[in-house]
This record gives C-alpha cells, structure tokens and sequence, in this order.
C-alpha cells in the first residue's frame, strides 16, 4: 500500500502543475433550478409515458468526423484555460464543461496530448464545482497521465469521463445541468468546425457541419423537455432557435432510407443527395456559432 | 401536533424514494459501463447514456443520427431480472430496418450508413402476463461507432 502511494507521487505532481493553469479556489456560485424529484406525483406520471431520449453527437464523436473529414488542428481557436475561473455562475460552468470537454476531445483526437491534459484539469475543475466529483476525480486524471502516450487508452478515458459526468448529473435529478453540458459541448463542436472551414475548407467538412442541421433538431427537443422554469436554459433554446433559422435553408440530408448489404454488413441509406452549405450559408452559420460562443465563453 | 407528525412521515417516505431510485439509477450506470459497454466492442461507446428502469409495458425511445460513412453497432442491453425485451430500428418514416422480438432476441444489430439518415430505437417489455411480481428492471439503448 505504502509502496502504491510513492508510485503515485509523479502523477500527482503533475496534476498539481497544471491545475494552476486552470485558476485557484472556486469563487461564489449561483444556483440553477433543479427538479428534486420529490413530487411522486409527477413521477408516476413519467412513469406511464413513454421515455424519450435524443442522442446528440458527443463531442468525441464529433471530433472524429472532423478528422474523418479532413480537418485540421489549430488550438487557437480553443477556449483560453484561463477563463475558467470566470465562470461563477452553475449555468456557465455547466456550459464550459461542454466547450471545455469538447476541446478537450478535439486536442485528444488530433494527438495533442499537453493540450488534452490542460483541458482536462479545466474540465475536472468546473466538474468539481458542479459536484460532480465522484465521477471525475484524481484517479481519472492519474490514469489519464500515465496513458499519455497511449492515445486510443486516453481516448477511452476521456470518453468514459465524459459518460460518467453525464450519467451522474442525470442519475441525481440534474437533467438540466446535463443538458446545458451537451448544448455547450455542441456549440463548441460546431464552432470548431465552422472555424476550421475558413481556413481549411472542403466539400467533406461543408457536408459534416450541414448535417448538423439533425443534431441541432434532437437538441431542441431535448432543451424544450424540460418543465424546470430556468432562465438560462430558455436562452439556450432561443439561441439554438437562432441557428435553426439558418440551417431551415440547407436541403434535408436524407428522407428514408434503403436496407443493402455489402459483405455481410447491412447498409442503410444511399442515394439521396449529400448534404452540402453555400458560401453564405456557411458564413452565416460561422458568424451566428462564433458569437453564441462567446456569450458562453464570455 | 398530528399535522406535524403527517408531515414528518411524507417527508421521510419521498426522501427515500428519492434515495431509492437515485440508488436504482447509479445501479443502472454500473449495470450498463460493467455489462453493456464491454460488448459494444470492436465499436466505440459514442457517450451517451440513454438508461432507464422500465417496467413490463413501458416503452423507451430514442432518437439516433447516423452519419455517411461511419460503421454503427446499436445494442439493447437489459438487466436479466426484466427478461428479454423487444426492440426495433426504425427510419424517419417509421419503416422497420430491424426488429427483435423478446422470443427470439439479438442484442445489436451492427450497420452501415451510406448517407446521413435520422433514425430511433423503440424498446418496449412484454407484459408481465398473469403473475402478480412486477420487475422493475434496466433497459441501455447504446450506440457505438468506428472511429
């Protein structure tokens, strides 16, 4: 046991290295109105409805079919590390933790280890200050140094935490919080990619950031099935209304689909035309993106 | 003094029925990471955790987007103590690509996506026909991809 603890002693040293990137003790926070779950009539309602859940592409996810797409690294277009500490209030540390997460996954993807290890102390802190600890804690970060130059390990980890941060806050009546760490994480991805597109355009990336258009559809229904009366929440949905509006031009992905199979690998889809952006559809969305963003990051 | 114990009493009784079904949630967690995401591989978990605690009749749903090109698993994993459930992949159209049926289950159906298609997984559990026991048991909707 003894000798367990001296062999941790480097990680942790490391850690404590870059958690000053990331700011020192948690200032005030506010609060963000939370379901308790007491009302046991409402929950046997729930109970007797059918459950509904969306699916929004993670910000690992994400990050891979930008890479897939051919997309390059530039970091600084990521959240500085040094506004973390600005983030005060629940909602906007519910936010970063999704902006954070997904450049967290973005470094991670494209095997910008430092980077990856900065993000994720600015993660793990905001996770702190949410209380979410249990899921995101020293032994996360530990493994994670010592599988730094093991990029698919690290990936895995970071994929787990993620989960974990997620599953929790809804395991504990917290819907809202997640939801608001999935919406962040979204404007994030598509900011990025929107970004990436000024420099490095293709027709692949133009496709990937038109299909958004579905995602952003199951994040406002997953926003508007909350009933907890909260202001930030109501904002989030207005700004991804906003950013509706422009993806309502771009043609639909796909309408049905076809069953084949290939090798033994059943195919769905086909056929359809790809989904694609104009010029000034694409501007239009990297300008909306980039400055909800920085309301959130701000 | 009556009031006061009344109120005491549903005090107590939905702060443990909060504590139980948070107990039943992080069960459901621990059910789906030990059970469920070890045989999503060769495929990636994409993160989200779609879980709930389902009962004979209910019905889950979820709303999934498949991107061109990218390889999928899509697996249903239920705790033993419900049985086997029915599950099925439908398009935007609510035209079936796959059905299992609790007689006859398979866990994941792996697929391709030639283009970018909406679809859902709808999950329901068969009655619990004459028996007076009602399980009350986890269902994971999952989804996994190639990277």
């Amino acid at each position: 046991m003894i000798a367990m603890r001296t062999n941790l002693w480097p990680a942790y040293l490391v850690v404590a290295a870059f958690l000053p990137a990331c700011g020192g003790a948690p200032p005030a926070q506010d609060t963000l109105n939370v379901d308790n779950g007491l009302d046991t009539t409402k929950d046997e309602q729930i109970a007797k409805t059918k459950k509904i859940f969306y699916n929004i592409p993670s910000p690992m996810e994400t990050a891979a079919l930008l890479k897939k797409a051919g997309a390059e690294y530039n970091s600084k277009i990521l959240n500085d590390v040094k506004n973390v500490d600005k983030y005060t209030a629940a909602s906007q540390q519910a936010l970063n933790l999704g902006v954070y997460g997904a450049d967290l996954s973005y470094a991670s993807v494209f095997n910008h280890t430092q980077e990856s290890m900065f993000y994720t102390s600015c993660s793990r802190k905001l996770a702190d200050r949410l209380g979410v600890m249990s899921a995101f804690n020293d032994s996360t970060l530990e493994l994670m140094q010592a599988k730094m130059n093991d990029r698919d390990a690290l990936l895995d980890i970071i994929s787990e935490t993620y989960w974990n941060v997620d599953a929790y806050l809804k395991e504990n009546g917290r819907d809202n919080i997640s939801a608001l760490m999935i919406a962040g994480g979204w404007v994030e991805g598509l900011y990025i990619a929107t970004q990436v597109s000024a420099t490095n355009d293709s027709p692949e990336l133009r496709q990937r950031i038109a299909e958004q258009k579905l995602s952003l559809n199951d994040l406002i229904a997953l926003l508007g099935s909350y009933e907890v009366a909260d202001a930030r929440l109501t904002a989030v949905m207005a700004d991804m209304k906003a950013l509706q509006a422009l993806f309502a031009g771009v043609a639909d992905p796909a309408s049905g689909s076809t069953v084949t199979e290939e090798n033994g690998v059943t195919v769905v889809g086909g056929g359809g035309a790809v989904a694609t952006l104009t010029d000034a559809q694409l501007t239009a969305i990297r300008d909306k993106a980039a400055a909800i963003r920085n309301t959130y990051i701000n | 003094m009556r009031n006061v114990r009344q109120i005491l009493v549903k005090t107590l009784l939905a702060a443990a029925l909060l504590l139980s079904a948070t107990a039943a949630n992080a069960q459901c967690r621990s059910f789906a990471k030990n059970k469920c995401v070890p045989e999503l591989a060769p495929f990636k978990f994409n993160e989200s955790f779609n879980a709930a605690q389902l009962a004979p009749g209910e019905e889950a749903e979820v709303n999934l987007t498949f991107y061109s090109g990218q390889e999928y698993r899509v697996m249903v994993c239920t705790h033993p103590i419900l049985g086997e459930v029915n599950w099925k992949l439908m398009d935007e159209n609510n035209k079936i690509v796959f059905e299992s049926l609790a007689d006859e289950p398979k866990h994941h159906f792996d697929l391709k996506a030639a283009s970018t298609v909406p679809m859902k997984v709808v999950v329901w559990v068969p009655g619990a026909g004459k028996s007076d026991m009602v399980h009350v048991g986890c269902v994971a909707i999952m989804v996994g991809f190639k990277e």
